[in-house]
């Protein structure tokens, strides 16, 4: 779990941390192919992730905190990606959305697809589906939430 | 061992589709551009293992009417046809970057996609696929093809 460097702090005010934390994941405005059509739902009325407190798809990624690789992941895109991902603030957590981010997908025999970008950034939370439904990537949102909080069981 | 055969055939949507050798390719396509089939809508290359088919799919809007004009190579060489569409020359070096086609006398034939020392040409039959390429930035931004999946990856 990342959680940054907790130092000294007492393991109260680590729990108010991360409760605040989980509770405010901006993710990155960042869609690849066909799943970020599903993770732009995610964020318009009808599933609306606000609730949870995502609550902007942030434009930069230095004021991100969450990013949802939402599509298929080319080895041209891959260097781009990683140097998103670097370019995030710590604490930041990445969510692997659809089957082509997690291990290739329908691509998996082909020439130019990245199998799997867990190959090029950590990846805390993995929602398979190819796209995942709206409400898969909510329950991906939830479950990272309860990762941050540490209550995840696995 | 598919055999080519120079004529003129129907296809399954009823489209005309005219094979000929690759010499007369751009003597027969200046006339079907005269003939008012002046929309070069796209350029295909298929691998079929003994020799490379090349597909020009040509529009006309007087007759609204789709035509096909095949023809083969075995040694890769194709005349280019950017003399008479300059929006061949894309649609070309597309097609040199990934089956592999040379057009002769292209003004500037480059790989479209891939970097430039990205080794074969992936749409070939015979590319290996086992041989892993990857993709890294050098310092300047630009893309250059690597064998070795360390450095970033």
């Amino acid at each position: 779990m990342k959680t940054g460097d907790p130092g000294i702090l007492t393991t109260t005010l680590e729990k108010a941390l991360e409760w605040g934390r989980s509770n405010s994941l901006w993710p990155l405005t960042f869609g690849l192919a066909c799943c970020a059509i599903e993770m732009m739902a995610v964020q318009a009325s009808k599933v609306d992730i606000s609730r949870f407190g995502s609550e902007i798809f942030r434009n930069s990624p230095r004021q991100s905190d969450l990013m949802i690789v939402s599509g298929t992941v080319t080895k041209k895109m891959a260097p781009r990606v990683k140097r998103l991902y670097d370019e995030m603030p710590y604490p930041k957590y990445v969510i692997a959305m659809g089957v082509c981010v997690i291990q290739g997908g329908p691509y998996v025999e082909g020439y130019s697809v990245v199998l799997g970008v867990d190959r090029v950034i950590p990846v805390d939370v993995y929602v398979p589906g190819c796209p995942p439904t709206p409400e898969a990537l909510t329950y991906g949102i939830i479950t990272l939430q309860k990762k941050i909080r540490g209550e995840a069981t696995r | 061992m598919m055999e080519f055969q120079p004529g003129e055939e129907r296809g399954k949507d009823g489209r005309r589709i005219i094979k000929v050798r690759k010499e007369d390719l751009i003597g027969t396509l200046t006339k079907l551009k005269a003939e008012g089939y002046i929309h070069l809508s796209l350029i295909t290359g298929v691998d079929r293992k003994d020799f490379i088919e090349v597909v020009y799919h040509l529009h006309s809007f007087e007759r609204n009417e789709y035509i096909s004009v095949k023809t083969v190579t075995y040694n890769s060489e194709v005349p280019s046809v950017t003399s008479l569409w300059k929006s061949a020359d894309w649609e070309e070096r597309e097609e040199y970057d990934l089956v592999g086609i040379r057009f002769i006398g292209h003004p500037n034939l480059k790989r479209m996609f891939l970097p430039e020392n990205w080794v074969g040409h992936p749409l070939r039959k015979d590319y290996d696929l086992k041989n892993v390429q990857y993709i890294n930035v050098d310092e300047e931004g630009e893309d250059y093809a690597t064998f070795d999946p360390g450095d970033g990856w």
